[in-house]
């Protein structure tokens, strides 16, 4: 374990599983705020209580088993998201996280439940994680699921602590459900988001400012006919655009059908990268003045404008979460049975919780 | 008032039932394990089932939801007693084309969603082999796979939203269209929960596109390796098949006799492929399948041309288990999963513990994913035959979890399995999954006694649990 105080907090990096969960005991007994870094790229959601302890987890980045016959993998929380992917490589298969993930973890990305640009065709991160080790607040370790790829053995606990934001303990580790990655692929621009219903199911629709790309894999066959048939600029391989990026960064979720609706509403400055067929539109501004104004309309068609990111002050009484999820009261007392003393990364849920 | 007043005044006479026979036909689902109910209740809307959930927790009775009843596990048996909730009048279905997606009432038959959505061009994915009689409601509960669930992912995939009905009677709306609603997503752990946290009463589901073209093959093989090394290689290639099923000797001879198919009965192990997409898609893949399974040593690889052969096919797969019981009056098959590497040294430990106990078991399973369904056909009049059964059924789960595969596939824990829970998960793991349960119904309403064993809470929370009724065989 390293240590050290910045700040006003400590940095404590626990080496193993043991280590993390004496770190969270003693955090409980003494009600010391935890946050937990992973990459330190998702540290602007909610409002989170100032830290009395950051929780380094890059110590943790083992991949503990990979039987790439079985399509799984086990593997540290504080693992890099590019280097799993980079590994993965090697023998054709992904776990299909972010593909621009730059310096995420695979912790992270599944505590903020964030996905992969590929989820229109093969789901988001809820749908790759088979089992978790957590640690709980008050240091208990606890596994959920199983490391097969079906399994409906017991409560989906690994579902739940996706997007819990740590609020159900920290994640020691994870197994992940893998895809093999098919021999071919491609990228064709097109002009009219119409042209890409010709292919019944493309890997990803994706729509910036300025283009609108459909992405495909499959065998070589399969990808020279459905990649002629869209009839645009056809390049050969995936390259993936990152979110956009500004002082404030947005998560806009509505209704599939409404992307292109909702990209239409976003004033002309903003950034955006749309997924089509998904109803996920991420943004970036330069400030916030029309974001009101943007939720408003988001919640009344059952969808929601979340803050990714803003500059301290910059939302100007604005709720980084937006209208309250139902079932509140029972998240709160699930929260309440593995983190008693509300030590992990308390304010960062809606809610405030 | 008594309980069976005060439903029948909410309800109505006719969608009260107390009469023993009535009470027999609701005492268990497809499983062996028979419970006693008070009554069963028959609720027409969300608002009637949040009324139930109040009268049951004033009487401080439980309620067991239940569909079709074609759970294998005991899952809505009444074996603590109480209300038999029944769904099937919750059966409206509303296609929102658009989103492509359906809010169906729990009721609704599986099959009968997949049709009504089919003129539009859509699918229910989750296709259970019951899918003819068992409900969305049940899926949900269970999480339901089938053949197909080895691309699309099961039931939790394809569910985007939940009414559901919570201790109190309270009603929940969970999800939605849009994605990543914020928050803890407490619809995910409600799919699967196997009744126990609350009722469902509608689901927003995800359709998918008919698909453009299919091929279907059936490739025979003279080792089960040559089968399952085919299954691995296809999947290393970067395929994933809607569908990869084996079914060994036994099995295709017992469905040959049965339905006249034209299976090849002489061969070790049969494999059934599917692959769905646009017409060039299949095409290539259909090819490359019956090349790898030529180089795993396959003999004769069939490619069904249209749709009255690739029915034939399916029928061969989906009445497995129906074909058995021309071989012996009674079965008992097991669900569970083991990592695909392990597939042929467990199957070879399933035939060595059926030998030593003297049981003949037949094997169809879900080869892509690992999940195993042993059969054990035998007479259960015979002495002694269950408890051999029992036995042999408990090894051959053990020899799953030695290889570090799951107590269940797909379907679920219900009664059967609870008491084996121990066997996976530490007693931490339980007692986090008994706060779970805990959270939402403190009062122990909702389908008490299954999924986690007895005790399971470090700190037990009481509730007066009678044990498996007399009778009952676990």
């Amino acid at each position: 374990m390293t240590g050290g105080v910045e700040g006003g907090s400590d940095h404590l990096a626990p080496a193993d599983i043991d280590a993390l969960a004496a770190i969270l005991r003693r955090a409980t007994g003494s009600s010391s705020v935890v946050q937990v870094v992973g990459g330190g790229t998702r540290q602007g959601y909610g409002s989170p209580a100032p830290p009395d302890i950051l929780l380094e987890m890059a110590a943790m980045a083992d991949i503990e088993t990979w039987d790439p016959d079985d399509l799984t993998v086990t593997v540290g929380a504080g693992m890099p998201v590019a280097e799993l992917e980079a590994t993965l490589a090697t023998r054709s298969q992904t776990a299909v996280l972010p593909e621009v993930p730059g310096a995420s973890t695979v912790g992270g990305v599944i505590a903020a439940g964030v996905s992969s640009l590929r989820r229109g065709r093969l789901l988001g991160t809820r749908e790759r994680v088979l089992e978790t080790t957590l640690v709980t607040g008050d240091g208990r370790i606890v596994r959920g699921g199983g490391r097969v790829v079906k399994n409906v053995t017991g409560y989906d606990l690994p579902r739940l602590v996706v997007g819990a934001f740590g609020s159900l303990g920290v994640i020691a580790s994870v197994c992940l459900k893998l895809w093999s990655t098919p021999p071919a692929s491609a990228t064709v621009e097109i002009d009219d988001l119409e042209a890409a219903t010709k292919v019944t199911r493309p890997l990803a629709v994706l729509e910036e400012n300025e283009t609108k790309r459909v992405f495909l894999w499959g065998t070589r066959e399969e990808v020279v006919a459905t990649s002629a048939r869209l009839g645009g600029v056809i390049s050969e391989g995936h390259q993936w655009p990152p979110d956009p990026d500004g002082p404030f960064r947005w998560s806009l979720r509505v209704p599939p059908a409404l992307t292109s609706a909702a990209i239409v509403l976003l004033p002309p400055d903003w950034r955006y990268l749309a997924i089509h067929r998904v109803g996920e539109v991420r943004v970036a501004s330069e400030d916030a003045a029309e974001a009101a104004g943007i939720r408003a309309w988001a919640e009344e068609n059952g969808g929601s404008l979340v803050v990714v990111n803003a500059p301290p002050g910059g939302l100007d009484g604005l709720d980084p979460w937006g209208a309250p999820p139902p079932g509140l009261e029972i998240q709160s007392r699930l929260i309440a049975q593995f983190d008693p003393g509300r030590v992990i990364n308390p304010g960062r849920l809606p809610g405030g919780i | 008032m008594t309980l069976i007043d005060e439903l029948r005044l909410l309800l109505g006479v006719d969608r009260v039932l107390d009469a023993a026979v009535e009470l027999y036909l609701y005492s268990r689902d497809a499983s062996l394990m028979r419970g006693e109910a008070t009554c069963v209740v028959f609720p027409e809307s969300t608002d009637e089932v949040s009324a139930v959930i109040r009268i049951a927790e004033a009487h401080g009775v439980p309620i067991v939801a239940r569909g079709a009843g074609t759970g294998l596990t005991a899952g809505a048996s009444p074996t603590e007693g109480g209300i038999v909730l029944v769904t099937t009048a919750m059966n409206q279905i509303e296609i929102d084309l658009d989103n492509r997606t359906a809010w169906v009432g729990s009721g609704v038959i599986n099959l009968d969603l997949t049709r009504a959505a089919e003129p539009y061009g859509l699918h229910f994915a989750p296709d259970p082999s019951s899918q003819s009689a068992c409900t969305i409601g049940g899926n949900v509960a269970n999480n339901s796979g089938g053949a197909h669930c080895l691309a699309e992912g099961a039931t939790t995939s394809h569910v985007l939203g939940l009414e559901v009905v919570v201790a109190g009677g309270e009603v929940l709306l969970l999800g939605g269209q849009a994605p990543d609603r914020p928050g803890l997503d407490l619809k995910g752990l409600i799919v699967g929960s196997e009744g126990t946290l609350g009722v469902v009463t509608k689901a927003l589901v995800r359709l998918l596109p008919l698909e453009a073209d299919v091929r279907t093959l059936l490739l025979d093989f003279d080792h089960l390796r040559g089968a399952t090394k085919t299954v691995s290689d296809v999947i290393a290639s970067g395929l994933v098949p809607a569908a990869l099923e084996i079914m060994d000797q036994k099995m295709t001879i017992a469905v040959e006799n049965w339905l006249h198919a034209g299976l090849p009965t002489e061969a070790a192990a049969v494999l059934l492929a599917e692959v769905v997409g646009d017409p060039e898609a299949v095409e290539a893949e259909a090819s490359l399948i019956d090349r790898i399974g030529r180089e795993n040593g396959a003999g004769t690889v069939q490619i069904a041309r249209d749709q009255a052969h690739r029915d034939t096919l399916w029928k061969g797969r989906k009445s497995a288990f129906g074909a058995v019981a021309q071989v012996a009056p009674d079965y008992y098959l097991h669900d569970t999963v083991v990592p695909r590497s392990r597939l042929v040294e467990t199957m070879e430990e399933i035939q060595a513990i059926a030998d030593r106990y003297q049981l003949d078991v037949y094997n169809v399973f879900h080869a892509g994913d690992g999940n195993l369904h042993p059969l054990m056909a035998f007479d259960a009049s015979q002495p002694g035959m269950m408890e051999r059964v029992h036995q042999a059924g408990e090894e051959m789960v053990a020899a799953c979890l030695r290889r570090g595969g799951a107590l269940s596939g797909e379907h679920g824990i219900g009664l059967e399995k609870r008491d084996m829970m121990r066997a996976g998960f530490t007693e931490l793991d339980l007692d986090a999954q008994a706060r779970l349960k805990e959270v939402f119904d403190p009062a122990a309403t909702f389908n008490p006694a299954k999924v986690l064993p007895q005790g399971s809470r470090c700190f037990d929370f009481g509730g007066t649990r009678r044990e498996i009724p007399d009778g009952a065989w676990i």
